[in-house]
């Protein structure tokens, strides 16, 4: 049988050199959930990033009440739990194994310690983290221009403001 | 530039909030590499649908930020120095999605892509610490801006939005966990 795939096929991974991936290697606990698991529950804690090396999860959210939003399906080798590294321990949408799931756990804590200790694999690893995140902003953006045009259609103009207000308080550039 | 000039760059880098979890010797390093620009109000600073930019700490002056929407353009938010301009370019591939414009003189210390991928690739510890806190700030507006885009969805469909669906899956499809 053919073994896992190594940290470095996971493109988070892929500019870490060997030093630095035997470095996260120690923080790495193996995981495995069924299919129809939940590995992270909207609302409940986010205290681990997984690295999933095979199988397959869906993302879903609460949008509208008593509906649950697909919001992505994502496929091996990727990784899950990187906002609740960066932020708050919280996850913001549901994580749901649709096969049975291979991954391996780095723990948010331990991972903090190394990034404020300036380990440079941990370092490397936000950053790769923060470049797909600034790609994700921008796309984030473009919604959010969307939503303001189409807040501004609906007519009712009396509290667009407010929302206008909020929505582009965080925009970036 | 000589030592002199980046200590003195390196001193005003420290006087923005943004660059305070940066040691003396880190804000010097960054220092060294950037380079002082000035823009008359009026001037563009970053171009909206323009490539990938770098980042400008503002030291003195105002600036706009703009968007072009159907019908004309926006005003998003106006800052004043000190303050940080393009750092999700600096880290990101996508150019600019608003226009930051100089409303008087400004003064800034710009931070390019080049010098900063050319730390990276040397492994310099300063260049992943301010990829760190990038990468921390940008995650904590997702958050924040992923919520509201929420709010916003049920908002319209409280509206009676008729052809939401569509709208709705190309909103909330790339959500980051």
């Amino acid at each position: 049988m053919q073994g896992p795939p190594s940290l470095g096929d996971v493109p988070f991974f892929r500019h870490l050199d060997d030093e630095e991936l035997e470095e996260l290697e120690e923080l790495l606990e193996p995981a495995t959930f069924e299919a129809g698991e939940t590995i992270f529950d909207e609302g409940g804690p986010e205290e681990r990033l997984y690295v999933i090396t095979s199988g397959t999860v869906e993302v879903h959210k609460k949008v509208l009440p008593g509906r649950r939003q697909l919001l992505a399906t994502m496929e091996a080798p990727t990784v899950v739990g990187e906002m609740g590294l960066l932020t708050e321990p919280r996850a913001t949408a549901s994580v749901e194994a649709t096969t049975r799931v291979e991954a391996h756990g780095i723990d948010r804590d331990r991972f903090l310690e190394k990034l404020d200790d300036d380990s440079p694999a941990a370092c490397k690893l936000v950053h790769e983290i923060g470049r797909t995140l600034a790609d994700r902003m921008a796309r984030t953006d473009e919604s959010v221009a969307d939503i303001i045009d189409r807040l501004e259609r609906t007519g009712e103009t009396t509290d667009f403001e407010v929302f206008q207000d909020r929505l582009i308080r965080e925009w970036s550039f | 530039m000589d030592y002199g000039d980046a200590e003195m760059t390196g001193e005003r880098l420290g006087q923005v909030r943004f660059f305070e979890f940066l040691t003396e010797e880190e804000r010097e390093e960054f220092a060294e590499d950037s380079v002082i620009v000035s823009f008359e109000a009026g001037d563009e600073i970053i171009e909206e649908g323009g490539g990938a930019h770098g980042l400008f700490v503002l030291t003195s002056g105002r600036v706009e930020v703009r968007k072009r929407v159907p019908g004309g353009d926006r005003l998003l938010a106006e800052m004043d120095a000190p303050a940080v301009v393009g750092e999700r370019g600096l880290l990101g591939e996508s150019g600019a999605s608003a226009t930051v414009r100089a409303e008087s003189r400004v003064e800034a210390i710009k931070i390019s892509r080049e010098t900063f991928g050319r730390m990276v690739s040397e492994g310099r510890p300063a260049a992943f610490k301010l990829s760190y806190r990038i990468a921390r700030t940008l995650a904590r507006r997702l958050t924040r801006l992923d919520e509201e885009v929420v709010e916003a969805i049920r908002e319209l469909e409280r509206r009676g939005e008729t052809d939401l669906e569509a709208f709705r899956d190309r909103l909330v499809t790339d959500w980051a966990v």
